[in-house]
């Protein structure tokens, strides 16, 4: 094992920690800020990866401006005892943990026992010139409908926040 | 010249965007004419989708492909809009100052659904698929006031979020064996891995969901019963259909029958779904659940089909598609008027419906009866053409499963009938659905009988349509 | 392999050692006391006034919809960055798509204006 591996198995570790702490936590507030730190560990595996583009975009969009949101939606709903206000069904919480075992063995036997591709050749030299070649080259409808998406987002929670609002 | 083959989808993107526009700078009052643009500016795009059809080009290197069976598709969900913004005009003026809004939604979640059916590349046919599920969240969840239309939203994001993540998941594992997203190319470098076989697990789950197929079907009725009505029958139409255009077009061209038995995989999951949805649809008492659980059977049928995978079943696919638009937005074109003067859903509010308004009660009989493949109606030939296809594969017991259970089918669409006109009611005050409601309500009755006597142009279309395979 | 991301992480790792050093520093060397500390001495030291009520109440709306404004420009700034890299080999259909998009987006904004979710009261 070499540090790029210890490297890698640390990351992990933290993301998937923090990813399961979202939803053990009973305060809610302690979740939203324990996927930060899972969207944190996911942009170092980018970084890792030699993506820096995208870890950088994980940061901005999904550390930045994703959990933002996040905590001023618990924000405007909230007004229960911190304490209880996210609270696992006694029940269905081992279920869930079961099923998400199997999922996770499954794929993981799955995606271990695989051969993969080795890609030939090196990483590109400018990849966030050649990923502005591919958006607006080949993935133009995909770019612009990405566009159309976000704007039917923003007005259809401005519709839904307000008219929430105003029933009050 | 690449460009103007978008043409239609570029119509259809202008409109939602000059509805939401205009909703910002008329004044209220002027806000009356919203149904009337909508309305045109779908007319308009679907003149380009039927002047586009029979163009077989890859754009963008194949990630966006104007072909034939995409042509179809966009002309199938063209119609099901306007047969909603005509048959909805009623009920979405009672919105108020959101009616607006209301219709750019629509467009949006149709553009959504055009794009799935045309994108020869799974990045951009999830963006399709993302565009079309947000639209059709906001939606669910519109009338703010109604406790269950809320939580039908709040239900349908989560678990459409979880299947979307899920199809994505499946989508990236079949990237990272393949090594390209374009769907044409995948088949030329598939490998028989284990990461494979879970992606395509994976896919399957996510279109299931999105088809309703059992057992991924638990959202279904809440959704669909929660949902303002015309959202419910443009849910059940064209988000099926759409999902439907995107899963043939992957799993006919990227992952070829002869390398993964997926197959016998959704066989099985087909017969589920006809007996389930077919079964539970006999206790329903709410005309939206039972028009749910029927949707789910009906979905079962298409899939049916699409498991054939030979000629018949393909163009049964795309044949009963079709048809299924007009047959149940019919049924939900009823569904929303006596909602409109009753404000009930449930199948009590159709009692002696057949002397209230003969016309809706008789047009409510013949697209049931259509949805239960009662020859000579539209929905035996499409029934015909899935049933024969099955047995052309081999599939003789999913043929005989789908035969019986149209059979007890019938017996929840007759309770209706039974209903309208056997019924008494208290009420009995004529139900006049207005102008445009009447039109939708015509096109779906002559379109439902016409297929079915003369099939031939559909089945040609529709024929033209699967070249492709 | 280190790549040079990895003297971020060194960096990070510094990062976390310096607070934990200095903490575990002044655990070592302050004088440890024999009974356990009563609930006054354990409260958290804050200046300021008492706080009245809870604290724990509902927010305005609005800040949400600030934050949902701030979320869509944010993904914008993302799409620009890679098109303002590569603007010069781009081209004019590329410049006409990103107008596009912005416009797009800014019908969002005037939607948000309209509509009041950017006032306060």
């Amino acid at each position: 094992m070499n540090l790029s591996d210890l490297v890698f198995i640390v990351t992990a570790l933290i993301t998937v920690t923090a990813a399961v702490g979202v939803v053990g936590f009973k305060n809610i507030v302690h979740s939203a800020l324990s996927l930060v730190l899972s969207f944190l560990g996911v942009a170092a595996l980018y970084f890792q990866l030699q993506a820096g583009f995208l870890g950088l975009v994980q940061i901005l969009v999904y550390a930045g401006a994703v959990s933002v949101l996040i905590i001023f939606a618990i924000m405007l709903v909230m007004d229960k005892d911190p304490d209880e206000s996210n609270r696992s069904h006694a029940k269905q919480k081992y279920w869930g943990g079961l099923i998400a075992l199997l999922v996770t063995l499954g794929l993981g036997a799955a995606i271990g026992s695989t051969i993969w591709p080795q890609s030939s050749g090196s990483l590109p030299e400018d990849s966030v010139g050649a990923l502005a070649t591919l958006l607006l080259g080949d993935y133009v409808v995909a770019f612009e409908v990405a566009a159309l998406l976000l704007l039917v987002a923003v007005v259809g929670a401005i519709i839904l926040a307000k008219g929430a609002g105003e029933h009050d | 010249m690449q460009i103007s083959m978008l043409a239609p989808e570029i119509e259809i993107a202008l409109l939602g965007l000059l509805l939401l526009v205009l909703g910002l700078l008329l004044p209220h009052k002027g806000r009356g004419i919203m149904g009337t643009v909508t309305f045109l500016g779908l007319v308009i795009a679907l003149l380009l989708s039927a002047a586009g059809f029979g163009q077989e080009e890859a754009l963008f290197n194949g990630v966006y492909q104007a072909d034939s069976y995409g042509s179809f598709f966009k002309l199938l969900f063209i119609l099901a809009g306007l047969l909603v913004v005509l048959s909805g005009s009623a009920y979405i003026q009672r919105l108020g100052r959101r009616a607006n809004e209301f219709y750019s939604f629509l467009v949006f979640a149709l553009l959504g659904m055009v794009v799935m059916a045309a994108a020869g590349e799974l990045i951009t046919l999830y963006i399709g698929l993302e565009l079309m599920t947000i639209s059709f969240y906001i939606l669910t969840a519109y009338l703010l006031n109604n406790e269950l239309s809320v939580e039908a939203g709040l239900k349908y994001l989560i678990l459409g979020a979880i299947s979307s993540a899920v199809l994505l998941f499946g989508i990236s594992l079949v990237y990272a064996v393949s090594g390209t997203t374009v769907i044409s190319e995948i088949a030329g470098h598939m490998q028989f891995q284990p990461a494979m076989v879970a992606g395509i697990i994976l896919m399957i789950a996510g279109f299931a969901f999105k088809l309703s197929l059992v057992p991924f079907h638990m959202w279904a009725p809440d959704i669909y019963q929660g949902a303002p009505i015309p959202v419910t029958a443009f849910l059940a139409v064209g988000s099926k259909a759409a999902a439907f255009a995107a899963f043939v077009r992957v799993f006919m061209l990227a992952l070829p029958l002869p390398q993964f038995e997926w197959g016998l995989v959704l066989a099985v999951l087909a017969a589920c779904t006809i007996i389930l949805g077919n079964l539970v649809a006999l206790v329903q008492t709410d005309i939206k659940r039972l028009l749910a659980y029927s949707s789910i059977a009906q979905a079962g049928y298409i899939l049916v089909g699409m498991v054939a995978g030979n000629e018949y079943g393909l163009k049964g696919v795309l044949f009963y598609a079709m048809l299924y638009v007009f047959s149940n937005l019919g049924a939900f074109a009823v569904a929303t008027a006596v909602e409109v003067e009753t404000g009930s859903t449930s199948i009590e509010a159709f009692k002696a419906l057949g002397k209230r308004s003969p016309m809706l009660a008789a047009i409510m009989t013949v697209c049931l009866l259509s949805l239960a493949g009662i020859p000579p109606l539209a929905g035996f030939v499409g029934k015909f053409y899935l049933f024969s296809g099955a047995i052309g594969a081999g599939y003789l017991w999913l043929a005989f499963v789908g035969l019986l259970m149209s059979m007890v089918s019938v017996y929840y669409y007759l309770m209706v009938a039974k209903a309208m006109y056997i019924g008494t009611n208290d009420d009995m005050t004529p139900i006049k659905p207005d102008t445009s409601t009447r039109v939708a309500l015509w096109i779906c009755l002559a379109a439902t009988v016409l297929i079915g006597v003369y099939p031939a142009p559909l089945s040609a279309l529709a024929q033209t349509a699967i070249q492709l395979f | 392999m280190l790549s040079d991301y990895s003297t971020i992480g060194i960096f990070l790792m510094l990062t976390l050692a310096f607070p934990l050093a200095a903490m575990g520093m002044a655990w070592a060397v302050r004088p440890k006391p024999k009974c356990k500390p009563d609930d006054e001495k354990l409260l958290p030291y804050e200046c300021g006034v008492d706080t009245i009520g809870r604290t724990w109440s509902r927010f305005k709306v609005n800040y949400f919809l600030y934050a949902l404004v701030f979320l869509a420009f944010d993904v914008e700034t993302i799409f620009l960055f890679p098109w303002a890299v590569k603007f010069s080999q781009l081209g004019l259909f590329a410049f006409v798509e990103m107008l596009l998009f912005i416009g797009i987006l800014l019908i969002g904004l005037w939607y948000a204006w309209k509509e009041g979710a950017l006032e306060w009261h």
